[in-house]
């Protein structure tokens, strides 16, 4: 075990024993063997060891799905489900710790802090999952909006997240529903729809026909 | 295919859907009534092909317990108007699925494995819909598996689907809501146990064990250890599905042997072992290349208790139905005459389901029978109809066991008419020991 891999177990086993951050640096070294030195080799923060867990969850999800056989005959749809599920699944094993990190931030309007590096990988997966969407045509290419799709899967992460957090539902069934069902709206609505047929409709009107005179402009 | 990408579960979504369906039922009716205002020769056909399609495309949607009643209504052609019929026979085989990674992640919660892992090769996106799951290829040391995944939610959503489904089926069948409450447990009864993988796949060993004497029948083999509530795994059957297999020109002797294959399937099951396969589908069978009808499907098991065998077949016996005492008293064991009926209504109803019983019968008058003559399912069609309109009938009578014991044989008469067979009724005969007495 890595020195960093150490300080991050310890570091876990003593906020689900305790059920708070050991007090001082110093102290928590100590516990483990160790100078105060070797802890800020590793890690700059207690923060940032929290930090650390869910990047690396989200990293080895990321791995781990894209090793799967399918994997490349997937659409993204597909893509963006089979992260969640297995995201879930994933984070089920550390759920106590999970739900203690978050407990610290109330909030859960804004991305906190904990997960800003945990936005940055996704934010990558995402927009490579979308453009390649939008290259195959999956995806509806529309203008300032096509660039805001990964914000709108960032959303649905809090939402999932949230929602796990609070599942009592037996083998966390409620949250595949929720994943199945919020991926699936959000993937209809980057798709063409009605509604950009409509809005091609209207440009066409508006250029082509005496509508714009009768509408006196 | 086109893949199913939601499917609205929680219950407000579903009475939405149902509300919704039941406004275009409304809606279809204005249509009817304002269109017969200026064209008096309309027929309700077309009023009952808008609500069928209105129905279906519903239904469909929601999958589960709904798409199960909706097949189920198609099994019961004698009381549906021809429209529904047509419409709701394609119930099995339209079923949009369910996305990949959701496959996967039921495999994941079953077997702590993937697919990919479990198998040498695994096909994600489904060849076959199941009524409440769907069917996936799989190959495992050089031999094709047909594996059967559940929707995820399924059992949770029956009894508030069925409870949503009544007002529909009120409107539609015309019953009231008390009187249909004794059948609706009945039909969720059944679908929970549908829902059972581990029954499902214990009465599978069980019943094509029991049936492996009976001619030109063909059965997977069940893997239990690949199986959970979940996921049922079985060999790949190949074969046609009765409408492919037909599309193929068969020829009358083929036809026949089929034909008759179903027929000792049922009634060896009925007479027998007193439970039957209740699933008389198309989709349940597939005819095998080496011409023997495999039944890949044992979900829906109805037993028939003594209490209902006994009367219901001594019907079947030639004669009995015009001993009238005889007659009546088993129509009042079988609840088809009501205690407080009065002289005149135990006389009518006598008439009406002596008419009815004589046909439902019929094939076991001689013993011989030819399923391809049109006039046998003209009376049923027109009985059905007759008594749809009365309202006599309007309350349903008879005890529940009706309720598959009719869709099975009438499915089964379907089936056979749909083959055009004719084939020896007496091979596998009602073990019948009622002793009449009179009260």
């Amino acid at each position: 075990m890595t020195n960093a891999d150490q300080i991050k177990n310890g570091y876990i086993d003593y906020v689900l024993t305790h059920g708070e951050q050991p007090k001082t640096v110093y102290n928590f070294a100590k516990k483990l063997k160790m100078s105060e030195a070797d802890f800020y080799k590793s890690y700059p923060s207690f923060i940032s060891i929290e930090k650390a867990v869910w990047e690396d969850m989200t990293k080895e999800t990321l791995v781990k799905i894209k090793e799967q056989k399918v994997w490349a005959k997937y659409t993204a749809r597909e893509r963006v489900l089979s992260f969640f599920y297995s995201y879930i699944e994933k984070l089920k094993t550390q759920r106590s710790f999970i739900i203690y990190t978050l407990k610290k931030y109330p909030n859960r309007l804004t991305t906190p802090d904990l997960l800003s590096g945990v936005k940055i990988i996704f934010y990558d997966f995402a927009e490579g999952i979308i453009n390649e969407g939008l290259e195959k045509g999956e995806l509806a290419d529309r203008k300032f909006f096509s660039n805001r799709y990964k914000d709108a899967l960032w959303i649905q992460f809090g939402f999932i997240i949230n929602f796990w957090i609070d599942d009592n539902s037996p083998a966390f069934e409620k949250t595949d529903e929720a994943i199945e069902k919020g991926i699936n709206v959000t993937f209809d609505l980057f798709q063409r729809s009605p509604i950009d047929n409509l809005f091609e409709y209207g440009k066409f009107l508006t250029r082509n026909s005496k509508f714009k005179e009768k509408m006196g402009i | 295919m086109k893949t199913q990408e939601s499917m609205p579960t929680t219950k407000v979504e579903r009475s939405v859907k149902f509300v919704t369906t039941g406004f275009k039922i409304g809606g279809n009716y204005v249509k009817h009534y304002s269109k017969k205002l200026f064209d008096p020769e309309l027929t309700r056909d077309e009023l009952n092909e808008d609500n069928a399609t209105d129905i279906y495309n519903s239904l469909s949607e929601l999958k589960g317990s709904a798409l199960k009643i909706a097949q189920m209504l198609s099994m019961d052609k004698n009381i549906m108007p021809k429209a529904y019929v047509n419409k709701f026979s394609q119930s099995q085989y339209n079923a949009p699925p369910l996305s990949g990674p959701l496959i996967i992640r039921t495999f994941i919660k079953s077997f702590g494995k993937s697919p990919e892992d479990i198998f040498d090769a695994f096909n994600p996106v489904s060849t076959r819909a199941a009524s409440i799951g769907q069917v996936h290829e799989a190959i495992l040391k050089n031999k094709k598996l047909a594996v059967k995944v559940q929707y995820p939610g399924v059992a949770d959503s029956i009894s508030s689907d069925l409870k949503l489904i009544k007002p529909i089926a009120f409107r539609l069948l015309g019953m009231n809501e008390k009187e249909l409450n004794i059948y609706i447990k009945e039909v969720e009864e059944r679908l929970l146990e549908e829902t059972d993988y581990n029954l499902e796949i214990r009465r599978s060993i069980e019943f094509s064990k029991a049936c492996r004497n009976v001619k030109n029948l063909a059965f997977p083999q069940y893997y239990p250890k690949l199986s959970s509530d979940k996921i049922i795994t079985m060999d790949w059957m190949e074969g046609l599905h009765l409408k492919e297999f037909l599309a193929t020109n068969p020829s009358q002797e083929l036809k026949n042997k089929i034909g008759q294959a179903l027929w000792d399937f049922y009634n060896f099951q009925q007479h027998e072992l007193r439970a039957v396969h209740a699933d008389p589908h198309p989709g349940n069978f597939l005819i095998t290349p080496d011409e023997k009808l495999a039944v890949i499907d044992f979900g829906c098991i109805k037993e028939l208790p003594d209490d209902f065998y006994h009367p219901f077949f001594a019907l079947a016996k030639p004669g009995m139905i015009d001993d009238k005492a005889a007659t009546i008293k088993a129509f009042r064991e079988l609840e088809m005459i009501h205690p407080k009926d009065d002289k005149k209504q135990i006389e009518f109803y006598y008439q009406s389901y002596k008419e009815m019983i004589s046909l439902f019968f019929l094939p076991y008058a001689t013993s011989t029978f030819d399923f391809s003559e049109p006039e046998f399912f003209e009376n049923i069609y027109a009985h059905g109809e007759k008594i749809t309109s009365m309202p006599e009938f309007k309350q349903p009578r008879g005890v529940k066991h009706f309720i598959y014991v009719n869709r099975t044989n009438f499915g089964l008469y379907m089936l056979l008419n749909e083959l055009n067979a004719t084939i020896r009724t007496d091979t596998y005969l009602p073990h019948v020991s009622y002793i009449n007495q009179q009260n």
